[in-house]
């Protein structure tokens, strides 16, 4: 299927975090640009990180939400409050939605509470509000729930909540740690359907989210990279960086049915990860 | 029978019963038993129920509800303030002051009532400010580690919604943990109640169980001070309940 790339989203550059002296993650750069594709209406960008435990990803997820200061380097988004071509402004807390492993919520607040909440600091009228509310809570399958506290909910309920919530407050941009993680056959199921629909309502909507199941991985996103230890000189450093990216679309395997390439692919990104 | 004796067993709600009823009539047995002789050094059920009698007839009803109001009129100051250090606590400048207030709690009673009596002279006033010192130690030391047991991801999340710190101490602690607020009032009601008395019974002056409890002691009638005992462990309990019942009917998401 043809596709265009057309302005950037997000820009990161040199960006390192370390813990007191111990670097964690260090030197990422990447750049995930909008992508048009002829005679879709919306296609969303999906991104996914893989890599083996330890190697930053978390620590990377919450540099990019703007949770965990930087040591050194930029992240920058579109700014879409700014009709400018190609504006963008550096990111703070609150800029990019972050889902963790728990879909934290608001215990003290019911679905339609927290959604409300999340949409406060927007311009819409108090009564654009409740409408969009509604009818997300109707897309979403959350119609049921809207008076439901958070220890009244179903994991997958919870995280489409969660799913939402940040897509209200953010700016079309969601990153998501582990979202498969634990979840059985029917909440995968629920989260894909998530994804989805995340893509299909808006071609600014970027999902990040990172996994340990490759297959998933292959099947969700357009660009896969692998985070790892890189090797210099012969030798394997110890802080996280992204040791390989795999475009999905320009090697024609976005946006199709699982195949032997798929296949090929995550044994190639398999290997990436091993020797990182 | 094996399966009672076996440890981690799981036991239904009627062998649950059962076992609590049978261990209740061992002890009123027991009672019987060894007060029904001539000499006994604890009290026989008549005597108790004598005390209960004679207590009832000496205004127990008022003093039960003057040592209630006093409860309640401590618990709600020291709650005030414990709330306002405990919420300090997450702001650096104040964080040592709250930090300090927890450690009083190991000062002794006594050394700190005496400077008490010598600021305020009314002996009502004096009973709830004694009250409120202590109990503000306890209850601080209590809500800042409800705090401190927040997970990190409940702050992440409120930042994400793009709460600024202010924000983030009234939506994830002052909200978010109320519910909290009215279990660790629960779990420190054992020591306000204990103290309670024990201060009444120091300050005799406007009555109160602890009143009562001074002035059996002093005529050593111990079938008053078991009836006593017995009244302070109800209204206890009691209390205790209905703080537990109160805070799942007010906040249908606390499950703690």
């Amino acid at each position: 299927m043809k596709h265009e790339f057309k302005e950037t989203l997000l820009y990161v550059e040199n960006l390192s975090v370390a813990y007191d002296d111990t670097v964690i993650i260090k030197d990422i750069n990447l750049v995930e640009k909008d992508v048009v594709r002829e005679g879709i209406d919306f296609t969303g960008q999906v991104v996914a990180f893989v890599g083996r435990s330890g190697r930053g990803k978390s620590t990377f997820f919450k540099a990019l939400t703007g949770l965990v200061p930087m040591n050194s380097g930029k992240i920058l988004i579109r700014d879409f409050e700014n009709p400018e071509p190609n504006a963008a402004k550096s990111v703070k807390e609150g800029n990019i939605g972050f889902v963790d492993q728990k879909y934290t919520l608001f215990r003290h607040k019911t679905v339609s509470q927290a959604l409300k909440f999340s949409l406060r600091k927007t311009k819409l009228s108090e009564s654009e509000k409740e409408t969009k509310i509604k009818q997300y809570l109707k897309d979403w399958g959350l119609e049921n729930c809207a008076d439901k506290y958070p220890n009244e909910l179903s994991g997958g309920q919870r995280q489409r909540t969660a799913i939402i919530e940040q897509l209200f407050s953010s700016d079309h941009f969601i990153v998501l740690d582990e979202p498969f993680s634990g979840l059985d056959v029917g909440n995968i199921k629920e989260v894909k359907k998530a994804f989805e629909l995340l893509g299909n309502s808006s071609d600014f909507n970027t999902i990040i989210f990172s996994t340990h199941d490759i297959e998933l991985a292959i099947e969700l996103a357009q660009t896969i990279y692998v985070i790892g230890y890189p090797t210099i000189d012969g030798k394997q450093q110890h802080y996280g960086t992204i040791v390989a990216k795999y475009d999905l679309r320009e090697e024609g395997l976005a946006w199709k049915d699982y195949c032997e390439d798929h296949i090929k692919l995550s044994k190639e990104i398999i290997h990436q990860m091993m020797i990182s | 029978m094996i399966k009672f004796l076996t440890p981690f067993e799981k036991v239904s709600k009627l062998h649950k019963t059962l076992i609590l009823s049978g261990w209740l009539v061992l002890l009123i047995v027991i009672w019987f038993a060894t007060t029904s002789g001539e000499k006994h050094l604890f009290p026989s059920p008549d005597q108790v129920l004598k005390g209960f009698t004679d207590l009832y007839n000496e205004g127990l009803a008022e003093h039960i509800f003057n040592s209630l109001k006093l409860c309640f009129i401590s618990i709600f100051l020291a709650t005030i303030i414990s709330l306002l250090f405990a919420y300090s606590w997450s702001i650096p400048i104040l964080k040592s002051v709250a930090e300090f207030v927890t450690k009083f709690r190991f000062l002794p009673f006594t050394g700190l009532s005496f400077y008490i009596t010598m600021v305020i002279h009314e002996a009502r006033t004096m009973q709830v400010w004694i009250l409120v010192i202590f109990l503000t130690t306890f209850l601080t030391t209590s809500l800042i580690a409800v705090i401190k047991d927040i997970p990190q991801e409940e702050f992440d999340h409120a930042k994400t919604l793009k709460c600024n710190r202010w924000e983030v101490l009234w939506q994830v602690i002052v909200l978010g943990r109320i519910d909290y607020v009215i279990d660790v009032i629960r779990q420190n009601l054992a020591i306000t109640w204990m103290m309670l008395v024990t201060v009444e019974s120091i300050v005799v002056a406007s009555g109160g169980l602890g009143f009562l409890i001074k002035n059996s002691d002093k005529f050593m009638n111990t079938g008053r001070i078991i009836a006593l005992q017995i009244i302070i462990l109800l209204i206890g309990l009691g209390l205790d309940a209905g703080i537990n019942y109160l805070r799942k009917a007010i906040f249908r998401y606390s499950k703690i």
